[in-house]
């Protein structure tokens, strides 16, 4: 069985600075945890994984090359914006889904039928022609979602997916996301939002300061505690 | 490739959104809506390819029926209204603009920006929309440029606004101003 | 986005788009040729008549959207009257009348959809010819997704200048809303790429 993550030595500069520097990963867990403070490389290492950045080192996610073999990574690995307003990029809910599908080569009538199960299936089934601006923040993430299922990604990371929402939406995505088959990479600051995944990795600077059980959370937020309590 | 794009579509919506917001005063207290302010500044910022792509586009959405044009106007009536020449000059602008502000790179940005608006943003679209004018009404040159010339003074205030705001731009997103790229 | 499209439906929203294009196209033509005062009244009640026909609210709205160009018949009444010519100047006032009222007959009366299809199917010879219309369709997309959004941003950063402010908000609301727009566009990218982007052939796309 291939590995979810699989990274060796992965490192990322821009304009000279080091974002991630060496990483090396590798695990089979369904439900993983990546948790750092802000500027850590969070957001950085989303993207990396997702095979967007010309990173150095070797990254594989569910098998794929996801930096060089796009065509296979599209459908490997999907990624959850922190914003949904950065990830839609149609004015309307059934463009924005319909689109994925597009570049992945499935027929238009093809895709609208499966368009149309997917909004079903999450009990939004008249939201197609809504214009998405009109969306709340929890509808749009909602949306962001379901265009990435669409796709089908055997592996879908997801940049800080909470922030912004309140409880009883915030629980709703959460119930969302544990009931998916795919595996998840969920990003966080608050090791709250991590307390189901089987396999945490802190990261520090570009780095990776401790990885292992849901243990590590423990460690984490003793220390994040520990630096809060002092003045800055 | 994909940056490229999305550049050129952002800068299209940013001249329409800038038609749509409340009317900004500029100094002196003349009101004026910042559409052309849009256009200057998709030039200095994009260049010249990338600056009449936006408008292009944004041209191409306002034909198709949107309300995108100051005022809340659009549609294919604009095509056959005395105006015509401004509208059709907006890509002619932006590339004019965008060509100047790319060949005066030995000068500092806010400086070459500013010029190349005076230059793009004002004296071209003017030509384009002076002639559009003489056409339509069937008038002169020189007295099609009579009935423009009320807006010249907020134009020349936008253009030295375009100078400033892609100064603050290049310092906040170096990477982002391509011109200078 | 709202469009320009008549609040009410009529007969005209079922004809295929490409005719009324092609039919405004020869009327404009026609307009331009046409060089005799009576020739013009006629075409001008021709076009009146086909605002009125669907009724009052469609007949208010489109006229409304005419409201522009009263100035510029003024000035032609007034300058050829000056120079002694007003018959010259009606028939260029009720061209420009006739000319954009039927231009804005066609633009109330075809949907945003009809009007991309057109487009579409213009733009369908050059893919023949390999050249790709997909940016100039996802770009297209793009604007009608963040024009509104870029729109709103703007109001929103007026009404926090307001709130701190008894001025009328500067041009300096424009520097914020430029960098989102530029912060979008790389945003928007990477969205555009994680899901397979313009061209997916084995290149690592970096920025």
């Amino acid at each position: 069985m291939t590995s979810v993550l699989d990274l060796s030595h992965v490192s990322y500069r821009l304009d000279g600075h080091a974002i991630l520097q060496g990483l090396t990963l590798r695990t089979d867990a369904r439900r993983i945890g990546i948790v750092g403070r802000n500027g850590s490389g969070k957001s950085t290492l989303a993207r990396a994984l997702t095979g967007l950045l010309a990173i150095e080192g070797r990254l594989r996610v569910a098998g794929v090359d996801v930096v060089h073999d796009r065509r296979a990574a599209i459908g490997a690995v999907g990624l959850l914006f922190q914003n949904p307003d950065h990830q839609i990029i149609f004015p309307t809910v059934a463009e924005e889904l319909q689109f994925g599908l597009g570049q992945q080569g499935v027929a238009p009538a093809e895709a609208g039928r499966r368009v149309a199960e997917m909004l079903a299936r999450f009990g939004c089934a008249e939201w197609g022609p809504r214009p998405v601006n009109d969306l709340s923040h929890g509808q749009k993430q909602l949306v962001c979602l379901m265009a990435i299922l669409a796709m089908g990604p055997r592996v879908i990371i997801l940049d800080e997916p909470f922030s912004g929402l309140d409880i009883p939406t915030r629980m709703r995505l959460a119930r969302r996301l544990d009931a998916l088959d795919a595996a998840l990479v969920h990003i966080s600051h608050d090791p709250a939002d991590l307390r189901n995944c089987d396999h945490v990795v802190w990261l520090d600077q570009g780095r990776i300061a401790a990885e292992g059980g849901p243990d590590v959370l423990g460690q984490y937020e003793a220390e994040m505690r520990r630096i809060g309590a002092r003045d800055a | 490739m994909e940056r490229d794009l999305t550049l050129i579509a952002m800068f299209a919506a940013l001249i329409a959104a800038l038609g749509l917001i409340p009317q900004v005063t500029l100094a002196f207290g003349v009101p004026v809506t910042a559409q052309t302010l849009g256009v200057m500044l998709a030039g200095t910022v994009l260049g010249a390819k990338r600056g009449a792509l936006a408008a292009l586009l944004f041209m191409a959405l306002v034909l198709l029926g949107l309300p995108l044009l100051s005022g809340g106007r659009g549609g294919l009536g604009v095509l056959a209204g005395p105006t015509v020449g401004f509208f059709v000059g907006f890509p002619v602008a932006a590339f004019a603009t965008g060509w100047i502000t790319e060949r005066l790179w030995r000068l500092p940005m806010g400086l070459a920006a500013g010029i190349a608006s005076v230059l793009g943003g004002i004296v071209v679209l003017y030509v384009c929309g002076i002639t559009g004018m003489s056409i339509i009404l069937d008038r002169g040159w020189l007295e099609a440029a009579a009935l423009s010339t009320a807006f010249v003074p907020g134009d020349v205030i936008k253009a030295v606004l375009a100078g400033m705001i892609t100064t603050i731009l290049y310092r906040a997103r170096p990477r982002s101003v391509v011109s200078r790229g | 986005m709202l469009a320009l499209t008549s609040p009410v439906r009529t007969r005209a929203h079922g004809w295929p788009a490409g005719a009324k294009l092609g039919a405004l196209g020869l009327a404009t033509l026609g307009l331009f040729a046409l060089e005799s005062l009576l020739g013009q009244t006629l075409a001008a009640l021709v076009v009146l008549g086909l605002f009125l026909a669907p009724g009052r609210v469609f007949a208010a709205a489109g006229l409304r959207r005419l409201r522009a160009l009263w100035p510029f018949v003024a000035v032609l009444l007034v300058w050829n009257g000056i120079e002694g010519d007003l018959r010259e100047g009606a028939i260029l006032s009720l061209r420009l009348l006739s000319a954009v009222g039927a231009a804005t007959l066609v633009t109330m009366t075809t949907r945003l959809d009809d009007m991309i299809a057109v487009i579409r199917r213009l733009a369908a010879p050059l893919r023949r010819f390999g050249v790709s219309t997909r940016p100039l369709e996802l770009g297209m997309a793009l604007v009608l997704r963040f024009a509104p959004a870029l729109a709103a941003r703007g109001t929103q950063l007026a009404s926090a200048w307001r709130a701190r402010s008894a001025r009328r908000p500067s041009w300096r609301i424009v520097v914020p809303l430029a960098i989102t727009a530029l912060d979008d566009a790389d945003h928007v990218a990477d969205a555009l790429r994680a899901r397979g982007g313009l061209i997916d052939e084995g290149r690592p796309n970096g920025t």
